[in-house]
């Protein structure tokens, strides 16, 4: 009887997983690039807290460049690449902290969602809402839709 | 007894799958956050947020709202037109903006210019008349650009699944009739069914 009943188990466990992927097509992406590229980027040293482990060896945070709009806002871009070959999906929201480390704007920041394709890199935008803010968090969390 | 068991096994699992962590009593969420509903015909509220985050982004990124002689730009809101098929006040977008670019300390917008004459503000636009009068001299504000857009709707349909895609086009007009920053942001949501979530 134990054995029917883990055959019974594992049967639709095999079966549920089968239709949570049923929907999720492998799709990769190919680029081509100039191989000397003439653009310095300046990435930012970056400190990491992750809590989803499983999110972030899918979605690899590659590094954050950083530069000033002309009016001397902060402007981000996050490079993320999709380390597997099916489509991701994700949120992500970029946190602005002045420099006593407040945090500004807070009820007007979005959570955005972002579609990633198999092996695709994306770079994720983000302008300072006020021109005293020095530094920024950006959250990720996992998509089920 | 047995054979029934994996029916059983089947259902629990499944609804397990399918019910998430969301309970069907009414709760507040995060207006916007990653719990609201999505739909596929609508313009979400997320969708709203999303379009003005990105826009607004965007005309600073470009600067454009910088090339004004004496800072922050004064901005009168235009006509912000909803062509879709949906009933919504277009403030649901261009406030949105407004507020971050108020809060970027880029642009002010004035509440006493309005389209056809007609400011948001009446008491505002009155009081700055009667000063004007008493001053006797014409020293209204006039605004640096005009904030005009059309939010445009697509939808198409392959059996059960329906598309829709919502385009939020704006327009940054100058004094010289020039759109000095236009943009652009799409959102294109598919499914049969609404759905809790991004």
């Amino acid at each position: 009887m134990t054995i029917r009943m883990t055959q019974t188990i594992a049967g639709a466990a095999l079966l549920a997983s089968v239709l949570l992927s049923g929907g999720c097509k492998s799709t990769t992406v190919n680029t081509v690039e100039n191989a000397q590229p003439t653009a310095k980027k300046e990435m930012v040293a970056d400190k990491r807290l992750i809590t989803d482990a499983d999110l972030a060896r899918k979605v690899y945070v590659v590094g954050v460049n950083e530069a000033k709009t002309p009016g001397g806002l902060i402007q981000i871009q996050i490079e993320v690449v999709n380390q597997t070959s099916s489509r991701q999906r994700f949120t992500y929201h970029v946190q602005w902290f002045d420099a006593a480390g407040m945090q500004l704007s807070s009820t007007t920041g979005a959570i955005l969602p972002c579609v990633i394709e198999g092996k695709e890199t994306r770079y994720l935008s983000a302008v300072a809402p006020h021109p005293a803010c020095k530094d920024f968090r950006v959250q990720f969390i996992e998509s089920s839709h | 007894m047995k054979k029934h068991l994996f029916p059983v096994a089947l259902v629990a699992l499944t609804s397990f799958v399918w019910s998430g962590c969301s309970s069907g009593g009414a709760r507040r969420i995060d207006a916007g956050g990653r719990e609201s509903v999505t739909t596929v015909g609508h313009v979400d509220i997320q969708d709203f947020v999303a379009a003005a985050e990105a826009s607004v982004g965007k005309l600073l990124a470009a600067g454009a709202l910088d090339k004004v002689p004496n800072p922050p730009a004064i901005l009168a809101v235009s006509l912000v037109r909803n062509q879709t098929g949906q009933q919504f006040d277009t403030d649901l977008l261009t406030k949105k903006i407004r507020v971050k670019l108020n809060t970027s300390g880029k642009a002010l917008t004035t509440t006493t210019v309005g389209l056809d004459g007609v400011a948001e503000d009446p008491l505002a636009k009155q009081l700055q008349g009667e000063r004007e009068l008493e001053e006797k001299k014409r020293a209204g504000v006039t605004p640096d650009f005009t904030l005009s857009g059309k939010i445009i709707e697509t939808r198409a349909r392959a059996g059960d699944v329906r598309q829709s895609t919502f385009s939020f086009q704006l327009s940054l007009t100058d004094k010289r009739g020039l759109a000095v920053w236009e943009g652009e942001e799409e959102i294109t949501k598919q499914g049969k069914r609404p759905s809790v979530g991004f």
